[in-house]
């Protein structure tokens, strides 16, 4: 199901780029303009995309995959656009700190006091290592 | 003569306490890199891609190029003695290597791994020595056709060989050129594909791709897959001495390996990988005991340890005199070169030799240290591999993302990291390798300059383009590899359909 949902995506991506592609000058073969390699990029990629679907929908081939926790997929998700959010408005710091505690917690990590010192540490650390020895600037 | 001038004066400039350092952390970064599993090499060095701009060029590349081959070096360490490969070409010494191990040889696996990777590595680096300059030189011939060979028949040997599906790898190495005309288009200055966002001008950065790709996607993938830790046998020094058996048997392979290594390394694709299962092959086939391989064989650990050593040699290759990287961690490692200004290709050996051999003498010189160096600290890298994973993890995503935001100083490029990570976690699970996506988007401008200044040059006629010598012959190749894959893909279909 989830092989079917990506070779779509890819269809229709490719579908989607041929159609902004034909906006750009496609020039000649003397000639070549900035319309030429994208076309031709498009449509391979939305032969290769019709081939694996037709191919796909023809052998369904079953293979053993590893188990996926998907809620914990969904929050470590959530967490990330969380970070991004969360970043310029209370800074690295606190946001870093906020994120590690978030993913010890959802890596099953025990107990609360030990993820808690384990994140102020790190994120301490990471600071003094970007902010001061790397010179990176911090949000 | 000149060759071993020029690498004398290469050494004299790997020995400059910065660069050693350079090299020591590298390889220290590399064999850290391999031990521990859910870290890869391509990861490793796009982490720390933008933390090297406040250093200079040479220790900088030499420390990457430390990361690149120190890695295959740690990559068996977890292969013997959990049956874990810390990176994929280890795979194959998990058949061996963890069978010696279970037999408490664990040691004797371990130091026949590092020895045969020093002299495999060795090979593979006379090999760069002796053939990098030469085809550097006759490379200042080439023009756009045959760079437009070279890339086009480089993405076609890559979707044959990655391993995976090779119809998936093209489809994904046809979405990398793709993503390759994203931004301002440098024939024309026409923006392309960017929907009016400013940010896109520059097209998408190869550094975003691969952290997004293979750093957080690979946080995702491992905390959805929280596993129970294997057991981890303790390796004591005395237990690092081959016995004399041993030693004979795997002597041969070490040197065998080393050259079949070298001569896949020269291939687009991932070669050390490859090398490895291609040595492992032979090994058996050579072998006086075939049945004993997959049961503990020391040949088995040493003919693929060395081959995948010298294989990394050989990819360095293409990269140094010709400019284009043949496999993921080469494509990352030429955007290494790029953000310090420089471009590898033909004009590396002639406007800065002080680099390229610099560079080349300090492989040698981590060659050695990482013999020195692995084997009396293996007790540390059995106590890392005790690191949990639900705490390496977390913090690999700050280190990522903040080396994400240090690029650009820009939160736009933490949402591509987020999505590319989404995407590559999920493109992995249903078995599309995310390497052949971002060789395409380093050969998509290649390949794009190839074609439109060929044509130009040959006044639109496709036939011109492809009678050039070089060009043609490398476009029969390619051909040829296309001709093979349909002739395959239809004897599998008809095979499948009977068997349905």
């Amino acid at each position: 199901m989830l092989e079917k949902m990506i070779i779509f995506l890819c269809l229709f991506g490719s579908m989607a780029y041929l159609y902004l592609a034909h906006g750009l000058t496609f020039g000649t073969l003397g000639s070549p303009k900035s319309g030429f390699l994208p076309t031709l990029a498009g449509t391979i990629t939305l032969v290769f995309s019709l081939i694996l679907l037709c191919r796909q929908s023809h052998f369904r081939e079953k293979k053993a995959q590893l188990p996926v926790d998907w809620t914990k997929f969904l929050f470590i998700i959530i967490g990330l656009l969380f970070y991004i959010i969360i970043l310029n408005s209370i800074g690295y710091f606190f946001a870093t700190f906020i994120l590690l505690f978030y993913f010890f917690k959802l890596g099953d990590t025990v107990g609360w006091v030990f993820p808690l010192v384990i994140s102020l540490c790190s994120c301490a650390v990471f600071y003094l290592l970007f902010s001061y020895y790397l010179k990176v600037t911090l949000p | 003569m000149d060759i071993l001038n020029m690498l004398l004066q290469g050494f004299a400039i790997s020995l400059i306490p910065t660069n050693l350092l350079a090299c020591i952390i590298g390889i220290l970064i590399g064999t850290l890199v391999g031990v521990l599993p859910g870290v890869d090499t391509v990861s490793a060095i796009a982490l720390l891609l933008p933390f090297s701009y406040g250093m200079a060029s040479t220790p900088a590349l030499i420390m990457f190029a430390g990361i690149y081959y120190g890695s295959k070096y740690g990559g068996s360490t977890t292969s013997i003695l959990i049956n874990v490969p810390g990176e994929p070409a280890s795979v194959v010494t998990c058949l061996d290597g963890y069978p010696m191990g279970q037999k408490g040889r664990a040691g004797a696996a371990l130091t026949v791994s590092a020895i045969g990777s020093f002299i495999a590595g060795t090979i593979g680096l006379i090999g760069l020595t002796l053939l990098a300059p030469p085809l550097a030189q006759a490379a200042l011939a080439f023009g756009p056709p045959e760079y437009f060979s070279f890339a086009l028949v480089g993405l076609i040997f890559l979707s044959k060989l990655t391993g995976t599906s090779a119809l998936k790898s093209a489809l994904m190495a046809s979405i990398g050129v793709m993503l390759s005309t994203i931004g301002l288009d440098s024939l024309s200055g026409i923006s392309r594909f960017t929907f009016g966002m400013d940010e896109l001008d520059r097209g998408f950065n190869l550094s975003i791709l691969a952290m997004g790709f293979f750093g957080i996607g690979e946080v995702i993938t491992t905390m959805t897959n929280v596993k129970s830790k294997p057991k981890i046998p303790s390796v004591k020094l005395q237990d690092l001495y081959p016995t004399k058996e041993e030693w004979q048997r795997s002597t041969v392979p070490m040197f065998r390996g080393g050259i079949v290594g070298f001569l896949v390394g020269l291939l687009p694709g991932p070669a050390s990988t490859l090398s490895s299962f291609i040595s492992y092959r032979l090994e058996k086939r050579c072998s006086n005991n075939p049945d004993e391989f997959g049961h503990g064989a020391i040949e088995g650990v040493a003919g693929p340890e060395a081959a995948n050593n010298s294989a990394i040699s050989a990819t360095m290759i293409p990269l140094l005199s010709l400019g284009l990287p043949f496999c993921g961690a080469t494509a990352i490692f030429l955007s290494a070169f790029m953000i310090h200004g420089i471009t590898p290709g033909p004009s590396l050996i002639v406007q800065h030799p002080e680099l390229f051999w610099g560079l080349i003498a300090s492989m040698y010189v981590g060659n050695v240290l990482l013999l020195i160096i692995n084997l009396p600290l293996i007790g540390i890298f059995v106590q890392m591999l005790k690191t949990p994973l639900n705490i390496l993890m977390p913090l690999v995503a700050v280190v990522t993302l903040t080396g994400a935001y240090y690029i650009n100083n820009s939160i736009f490029d933490l949402m591509w990291v987020i999505l590319f990570g989404f995407l590559g976690f999920l493109l992995q699970r249903v078995g599309f390798e995310p390497s052949p996506l971002l060789i395409g988007l380093v050969l998509g401008p290649e390949l794009e300059w190839g074609l439109t200044q060929g044509l130009i040059i040959s006044n639109g006629s496709i036939w011109s383009l492809i009678t050039r010598p070089l060009a043609g012959t490398i476009l029969a190749l390619g051909a040829i590899v296309v001709l093979y894959n349909i002739i395959c893909f239809t004897i599998n279909n008809s095979k499948k359909e009977t068997n349905y």
